[in-house]
């Protein structure tokens, strides 16, 4: 999903550099590319979890050792509390915007909750994945994340 | 005095959440709430969605999933050998031989990828073995390639300026040309390093270059075309105005996908492959951008940075003092966080404190950047060192005492450059803007 909001977001951009190249109004161009910005990042949250490519601090983690499994706990179960918030109010933003139909300020005038709704849905994918982490957790003593250093290192 | 204990109880918090490994996003998220909860009443988590929808929707954001993308394609493509072979033939007769490819390519190919790994992955996995095969010494190889690879942020593209002029909400496009002329000053520094030692050193005894004709060498650099065409096609649109950052960037992806078209090396799933890897990567960072802008919303309710900045102005250090504080604060909080995160996690207290002392904003972005860097070859955590450690098989001590040198004279840098700051000011200040 994401990755076709990364595709769309290419020709965007690129329609709008030849329209303006070739003189011809493309309006709110660069809000459409924003949204699709924001969708191709929160649809994204959950799959980037499980492969590990979200960045923490692991250096306490790695001294625990043996006692490791606790400190994950501890992280998940913060983890869970705030996605489950992230959540909840993503899919209000999103319910206000779509009762009191909000418009977009610029020039695209595009009702709101339509371009939100995939951040909500990104926001709740992301709580159910942190949740279905911390019961794998609990019940099996290891999550479902798994490190590819090469995937991680990337950003950098 | 009881606003003095919640700020304490705030950073304490910060530093809990993010040092226990809560995931940086998410732990940014935590901390603002607690931070909104305390000092102010108004609704949290409103307002929270209100500044993430802000900082996610951003249209300057966009140039982050485009670079990374343009440099997942190029990770792919044969692009790395062919600079090999085009810069070879250059660089053997030069004192110090073919080290120089490690530091030229790392130069060359950082001009089209914003990430100091990727550059590091793509240029090392071309010249460690070819370097090893001709008995360069192993400890330069590995040094140098630590060091110059570091070029990948400070060269534009950088995904690291990227999110600092979204933080700030700075011209990207400027701060990319800043970077521009301080990265090759680098680059010719980590030369001038090799020249240096391949003189003093006595294990500094590789096996001679065939020699080569000029007009061979004039032919061997076809090899060169592509990426140079792709470097003028990205930087040379930002420069002459035609095209902003995110525009640049999504011509840089075409240019890399027709690339990788022609060499052939880009099959249906390699596509996709790209297309995953950069949506992981973008989503990360825009995880921890989102978290940030919360973040930064609830710091100002605190006063902290506000507060800081006056106590600094108090101090009345000079210029350079501050300069000297910020560069030991952001090396110290190198070796915790990574490059990414510590931009955006300092940018709310620091950017105030820099606006009081009249230091250029854009200016800064490139010490910042620097400094960043330096943390990037220093251990315990250095994305480059564990990157290096992957690839060569060596374990990170003597990595990091490779890259120790290199280390140094990125310190020099950040003299020279505070020093001379029109390094950094002048090609913004001369540029066109896109409109």
């Amino acid at each position: 999903m994401s990755a076709l909001c990364l595709l769309a977001i290419l020709v965007v951009i690129t329609l709008q550099v030849l329209a303006r190249w070739s003189g011809i109004a493309f309006p709110g161009s660069s809000e459409y590319a924003g949204y699709l910005m924001a969708a191709a990042s929160f649809l994204a949250f959950a799959h980037t979890l499980n492969r590990a490519a979200h960045i923490r601090v692991n250096l306490l983690l790695s001294v625990l050792g043996e006692r490791r499994f606790w400190g994950e706990l501890w992280c998940l179960v913060i983890a869970c509390a705030a996605s489950t918030y992230l959540a909840w109010f993503a899919v209000r933003a999103v319910y206000w915007s779509w009762k009191l139909h909000d418009v977009s300020q610029g020039q695209d005038a595009t009702p709101l909750w339509i371009a939100q709704a995939p951040m909500a849905v990104g926001a709740v994918i992301l709580a159910i994945c942190f949740l279905d982490n911390l019961v794998t957790l609990i019940t099996t003593g290891r999550d479902n994340i798994r490190l590819d250093l090469a995937e991680q290192s990337r950003a950098e | 005095m009881e606003q003095f204990y919640a700020i304490g109880l705030f950073l304490f918090v910060l530093f809990v959440l993010l040092g226990s490994g809560v995931w940086i996003g998410l732990a940014l998220l935590g901390v603002a709430y607690f931070g909104m909860e305390i000092f102010t009443s108004r609704p949290t988590g409103d307002a929270m969605m209100t500044v993430m929808w802000r900082s996610a929707s951003s249209w300057s954001l966009t140039a982050l999933p485009m670079f990374i993308w343009m440099g997942e394609i190029l990770y792919r493509t044969r692009l790395s050998e062919d600079m090999f072979k085009g810069l070879a033939p250059w660089m053997a007769r030069l004192p110090g031989g073919l080290m120089h490819t490690n530091i030229a390519g790392c130069t060359v190919f950082a001009a089209v990828s914003g990430s100091s790994a990727a550059t590091l992955t793509t240029v090392g996995k071309m010249t460690i073995p070819e370097l090893r095969k001709r008995r360069y010494p192993e400890r330069m190889v590995i040094g140098t390639l630590a060091g110059a690879a570091t070029l990948g942020l400070l060269i534009p593209p950088s995904l690291t300026l990227i999110v600092y002029g979204v933080s700030i909400n700075e011209s990207i496009t400027k701060l990319f040309m800043a970077g521009i002329i301080p990265g090759l000053i680098l680059s010719a520094l980590f030369m001038c390093y090799v020249v240096a030692v391949s003189q003093l050193s006595k294990s500094y005894n590789p096996a001679p270059e065939p020699h080569m004709a000029f007009r061979e060498k004039v032919r061997q650099s076809r090899f060169l075309i592509p990426v140079f065409t792709l470097i003028l096609l990205v930087i040379g649109s930002m420069y002459a105005g035609v095209a902003t950052a995110t525009e640049a960037a999504a011509i840089g992806v075409i240019g890399s996908l027709i690339l990788a078209l022609w060499q052939g090396s880009l099959t249906r799933q390699a596509f996709f492959e790209t297309l995953m890897g950069a949506a992981r990567t973008s989503a990360m960072i825009a995880f921890i951008l989102a978290g940030a802008a919360f973040l930064s919303l609830a710091m100002g309710f605190t006063g902290l940075p506000r507060g800081l900045a006056q106590v600094i102005a108090a101090m009345e250090l000079s210029r350079f003092e501050l300069l000297m504080v910020l560069m030991v604060f952001y090396i110290v909080l190198g070796c915790f966080l990574d490059g990414i995160s510590i931009v955006v996690l300092t940018i709310a207290i620091v950017e105030p404190m820099i606006r009081q002392a009249g230091i250029d904003i854009i200016w800064f972005g490139i010490f910042v950047v620097l400094v960043v860097e330096m943390a990037q070859i220093t251990p315990p955590i250095g994305f480059n060192l564990f990157v290096l450690q992957g690839m060569t098989g060596h374990d990170m001590g003597y990595i990091a005492r490779a890259a120790f040198p290199m280390f140094l004279i990125m310190v020099l840098m950040v003299f020279i450059l505070i020093a001379f700051p029109e390094l950094a000011t002048w090609l913004p200040a001369n540029m066109r803007a896109a409109g």
